[in-house]
């Protein structure tokens, strides 16, 4: 009997004193940042990279003795790309865990039902990684903030690019969700603003996730278009690559993605991508060359052992502006916090990037380059690679808060 | 649009038919003799193919590596589910196929974080072999990748064996049997758990067969046993549960009117092997050819 006593008293010893431990974890001298994001699944490849560009930074901002004399910290929820368990989460995160900050997701979805959620709390919310237009423009509202690029930027940016080149004859595939659609627009209707004569031939949708695309590409080839606007996202930027190198589509007919020329689309194919593909992105981690972004490359390869995705950048600058938004407002505050981070500037391993004061998007740059292949690398690079002048592709404040009052 | 489109677009669909037949043929092998439908199965496909991309790797990448992923993936994958069969799903074939659909998610569940932790979350890619690689041309010209023709002689060579396997060998005659009856099998002096075992890991090898041989066409991810058990499934369903000609037959359907769906309505192509499905079970809800069950 005894015996039985003293193990139960052990046993609830060890409980209790752990609860007490890891509560302790979180004491009131930390700034909490709670982050949503989708850990399972093929969107892992890109959510991997943000959350530990995110770390990198909190690790630093904490070595230097952390923000108002508090530690910066962060905990983790999967979302399973699901919003309704995206949303849960959140509303766990700001109720139990009692987060000053919310921040993530790479699904649009998520992204808009969180944001939603942060507006009646009045919880500032960082996007990740999703691309949704909506997020600061239909939908978005004081406390969200988008540190990505969205596709009117991202599909405006290459509708310059391309509008200025010879091509008269388009077609546009994607996948058939509002990413692709979106993205698909903004590049056509800019094409339009651009070259007059540019006429659509036709347009092919799949489902998300379709891994077989030689079905489309042999329909699309016998339409015989001058250049094909390829709007996938996600495993299928990978599987398109590959089925039209197979197919010998790459060879025959340009064709344009976004983050066509990204690591995270190149690397998996190693020398076997595809060359002459047009892209966009926000980040390379070659380009631009210079000593800040060597620095952070640097930086990421010795914590992490591999090259930093465009996705790294997103989690490396949020961290860091949550900490100098904090700094600048001088206490833990929402408001002042919100109003500090508006038109804030911060150097960047891509040069300096400012969060827009009208509608909090972060201004990031656009680089417009070519599929190539390169002796440094056993993957293929963004060759010839551009800036995009901003005047191109960011929409006006104006126009981004428009649709808000309606 | 002409005949020479439609024929190309045929061709086309037909190599994705392979991919389709040899999942769901393991598929419905399990679902037929042993009465286990088998969630699952999309993550042994899943399996298959990170295992293909490693043992690829392993040997350099090149033709040796693809030939070799080829045959390792699918026997690592039997491996992985002889082990499953004798620990877990021999215990529970008399249960309800309820139980049986959450236990074989949660092995779904299970396996996916299983390739997340060794794999990782990156993409992967298993490249083309040099005979494949590059494209041939089809009739008007249209090029039709070299690998699809492999996959087209695939196909037909795997169905024989399947048949010559259920009916001309003795295991698949028991098992044919078993699943009619399985206590009648067991009183004949039969040991009926062993040939549930080889039919299960028959099945599951076919699944890491498709994952192999699908590999050089896709990015190798998490989450693309997801789309493929929802496919396999509706096949399974359309073709009579249970039956591999079904699942032929299914996988026919559902790969042709894919690929000749595209050509009538590009922008709907999607909806064309759904819509199959749909008119199918309309007209047969017991699926087109003679269900086991």
């Amino acid at each position: 009997m005894m015996r039985r006593i003293i193990v139960l008293v052990a046993f609830m010893v060890f409980v209790f004193g752990f609860a007490v431990w890891s509560s302790t974890g979180h004491a009131a001298g930390t700034i909490k940042v709670g982050i949503i994001d989708t850990y399972t699944g093929p969107a892992t490849a890109y959510t991997q990279d943000t959350l530990d560009g995110f770390k990198l930074a909190v690790e630093k901002i904490n070595a230097k003795g952390g923000v108002l004399g508090k530690k910066l910290e962060y905990t983790t929820r999967d979302e399973k790309f699901k919003p309704d368990i995206g949303l849960a989460m959140a509303k766990e995160l700001v109720m139990k865990e009692k987060v000053d900050v919310l921040a993530g997701t790479i699904n649009s979805g998520t992204a808009l039902a969180v944001s939603e959620f942060a507006k009646k709390e009045k919880i500032p919310f960082f996007v990740f990684y999703s691309k949704s237009e909506k997020i600061i423009g239909e939908k978005g509202h004081k406390y969200v903030f988008n540190m990505n690029e969205n596709t009117m930027m991202a599909g405006r940016a290459a509708g310059a690019a391309l509008g200025k080149m010879p091509y008269t004859k388009y077609w546009i595939a994607g996948d058939d969700y509002e990413y692709g659609h979106s993205i698909a627009n903004n590049v056509w209707e800019n094409i339009q603003k651009f070259n007059k004569k540019a006429i659509l031939l036709g347009q092919t949708w799949w489902k998300v996730g379709e891994a077989d695309f030689t079905p489309y590409i042999t329909q699309i080839l016998a339409a015989k278009p001058e250049f094909i606007i390829v709007a996938t996202g996600g495993s299928g930027m990978v599987n398109f690559q590959k089925a039209a190198k197979a197919t010998g589509l790459a060879q025959k007919i340009p064709f344009y993605q976004h983050t066509a020329t990204e690591l995270g689309t190149l690397m998996p194919q190693g020398k076997d991508a595809p060359e002459g593909v047009w892209g966009t992105s926000h980040y390379f981690f070659y380009y631009p060359d210079t000593p800040a972004n060597k620095a952070f490359v640097d930086e990421f390869r010795k914590a992490y052992n591999r090259y930093p995705k465009a996705s790294a950048l997103t989690g490396y600058m949020t961290a860091q502006f949550i900490a100098e938004g904090y700094k600048k407002a001088g206490k833990v505050n929402t408001e002042a916090f919100i109003k500090a981070l508006e038109g804030m500037s911060l150097p960047s391993p891509v040069g300096p990037l400012a969060i827009r004061a009208c509608d909090h998007q972060l201004e990031l740059p656009t680089y417009w380059g070519i599929t190539k292949k390169d002796p440094k690398y056993d993957f293929l690079i963004s060759g010839d690679t551009q800036v995009v002048d901003p005047k191109d592709f960011m929409p006006s404040c104006q126009e981004v808060l428009r649709p808000r009052k309606q | 649009m002409d005949v020479t489109g439609i024929l190309n677009q045929a061709f086309v669909g037909l190599s994705r038919t392979v991919i389709l037949f040899i999942v769901s043929s393991g598929l419905s092998l399990i679902l037929g003799v042993l009465r286990i439908p088998n969630i699952a199965h999309g993550s042994l496909y899943m399996i298959g193919a990170f295992m293909a991309f490693t043992i690829s790797r392993l040997f350099g990448g090149g033709e040796m590596g693809f030939w070799m992923a080829l045959i390792g993936a699918p026997l690592v994958v039997a491996l992985i589910s002889l082990f499953a069969e004798r620990s877990v799903f021999q215990h529970l074939y008399e249960r309800e196929h309820l139980m049986l659909l959450l236990l074989t998610f949660a092995f779904s569940l299970i396996f996916g974080d299983l390739v997340k932790i060794i794999w990782g979350g990156d993409y992967k890619s298993v490249p083309v072999p040099q005979v494949f690689q590059g494209f041939v041309p089809l009739i008007g010209g249209l090029p039709f990748p070299t690998y699809n023709v492999f996959l087209l002689v695939c196909g037909p060579v795997i169905a024989i064996l399947l048949w010559l396997l259920v009916n001309k060998t003795k295991i698949g005659k028991i098992s044919q049997a078993a699943a009619v009856d399985r206590e009648m099998v067991g009183a004949v002096g039969i040991n009926v758990s062993w040939v549930f075992a080889i039919v299960f890991v028959i099945g599951c090898l076919l699944a890491g067969l498709g994952g192999a041989l699908v590999a050089p066409t896709v990015s190798v991810t998490l989450g693309m046993d997801h789309t493929l058990i929802m496919e396999a499934f509706l096949i399974v369903i359309m073709g009579g549960l249970g039956n591999i000609w079904g699942a032929l037959l299914g996988a026919l359907i559902f790969g042709l009117t894919q690929s000749l769906g595209i050509l009538v309505w590009p922008q709907f192509g999607i909806i064309f092997p759904y819509a199959a499905v749909i008119i199918v079970l309309l007209f047969r809800p017991a699926g087109l050819l003679k269900a086991t069950w």
